[in-house]
């Protein structure tokens, strides 16, 4: 979104232009909703904290002085609301293990069925990432989304680039132990 | 070059921010392990760019909205509340205030006296009037009648 676009909408919504709003709900919801689906893993849960992020720029917006990119700040909500949701955690969450599976023997993708095994491979792969700490799970969530630069995440975690790059190949380095008996 | 080396830069050469120079390019070759490292962390650099973007729900922005609406509300209500509450504050402080001077000053005595007098004044009003009251009553109809007939006469002609 342009930076002239991005100022004048937001203008519009600090005069309570309702449409405008909702225009800008339009244009980030799939970003902001991608990317804590991807770090909460359960759908309607997402979904509440996707309309939290919201709500929460709604009330901030009259504060917004605009000094960082309106993506920038919305990425940081995201964070943060991400984090707090990682502070209290649900029953059930902390439970999931890779080694629940282990009856199942290993898998790799020469297996004659490739479309069950690439199944099997995404679903230890997201148990996986769920045992990550919980801003690891971030960071991967949001790399790997189209259109997230490693600077807005640095912006969005207030952290140098070197230690977002650092923090997500440490993250990396962490998925791999957890998935190395499954993919070797 | 030792794996230790090469292994704190696997993540790197595999998402392809890192190109192995000579001597990492050298140990991978003949080190199998580093080079089973590599192809694990080029396998989970793939599985990550491929997994699946979550799709928004369909009504994700009317819900939004309508909770941005709910919030708001609430908030309106939450300062109508405050706002009453400040006004009542102000009125009953006030109210004490002149209260407390007129009682300092002598006044509430007088103000008592003269309440006792506008309640005797009325009540002696209300004796005198009261046997004729069905006069009074009567002339009102008749009034009411006429003002009744008159209205009724000028909206025919209106039309």
């Amino acid at each position: 979104m342009e930076a002239v676009n991005e100022r004048e909408l937001v203008e519009r919504c600090r005069r309570g232009d309702e449409g405008a709003f909702q225009e800008l709900v339009d244009r980030y919801k799939d970003l902001v909703f991608a990317l804590i689906a991807r770090t909460v893993q359960d759908r309607s849960r997402a979904e509440d904290l996707a309309q939290d992020v919201f709500l929460r720029i709604h009330r901030g917006l009259p504060y917004f002085r605009g000094e960082a990119r309106l993506s920038t700040w919305i990425y940081r909500i995201v964070v943060n609301v991400c984090l707090q949701d990682r502070a209290r955690p649900p029953a059930g969450r902390e439970t999931v293990s890779l080694d629940d599976d282990g009856a199942r023997g290993r898998v790799t993708v020469s297996t004659p069925d490739r479309r069950f095994g690439d199944l099997e491979l995404r679903d230890r792969l997201e148990k996986a990432i769920g045992r990550l700490p919980a801003h690891y799970r971030l960071l991967v969530a949001a790399h790997y989304l189209q259109g997230v630069q490693y600077e807005d995440l640095a912006d969005a975690m207030q952290l140098p680039l070197g230690t977002v790059k650092t923090h997500l190949y440490r993250a990396k380095q962490q998925l791999r132990r957890l998935l190395e008996t499954e993919l070797k | 070059m030792f794996c230790d080396e090469v292994l704190d830069a696997i993540e790197a050469i595999a998402a392809g921010e890192l190109t192995s120079d000579g001597r990492v390019a050298d140990h991978l070759r003949s080190c199998p392990d580093c080079a089973a490292a590599l192809e694990d962390a080029r396998q989970l650099e793939r599985m990550l760019q491929a997994r699946p973007v979550p799709r928004t729900p369909s009504q994700f922005t009317s819900r939004t909205m309508a909770g941005v609406r709910r919030a708001r509300w609430r908030s309106e209500q939450f300062l109508d509340i405050g706002f009453n509450f400040a006004i009542g504050t102000v009125i009953l402080a006030v109210v004490t205030g002149v209260w407390m001077l007129m009682h300092r000053s002598g006044l509430t005595a007088v103000s008592n006296d003269a309440v006792d007098l506008f309640g005797t004044a009325f009540l002696t009003l209300a004796r005198r009037i009261a046997p004729s009251l069905p006069l009074y009553a009567g002339a009102a109809a008749l009034l009411v009648s006429a003002l009744g007939i008159w209205w009724w006469a000028e909206r025919d002609v209106s039309l």
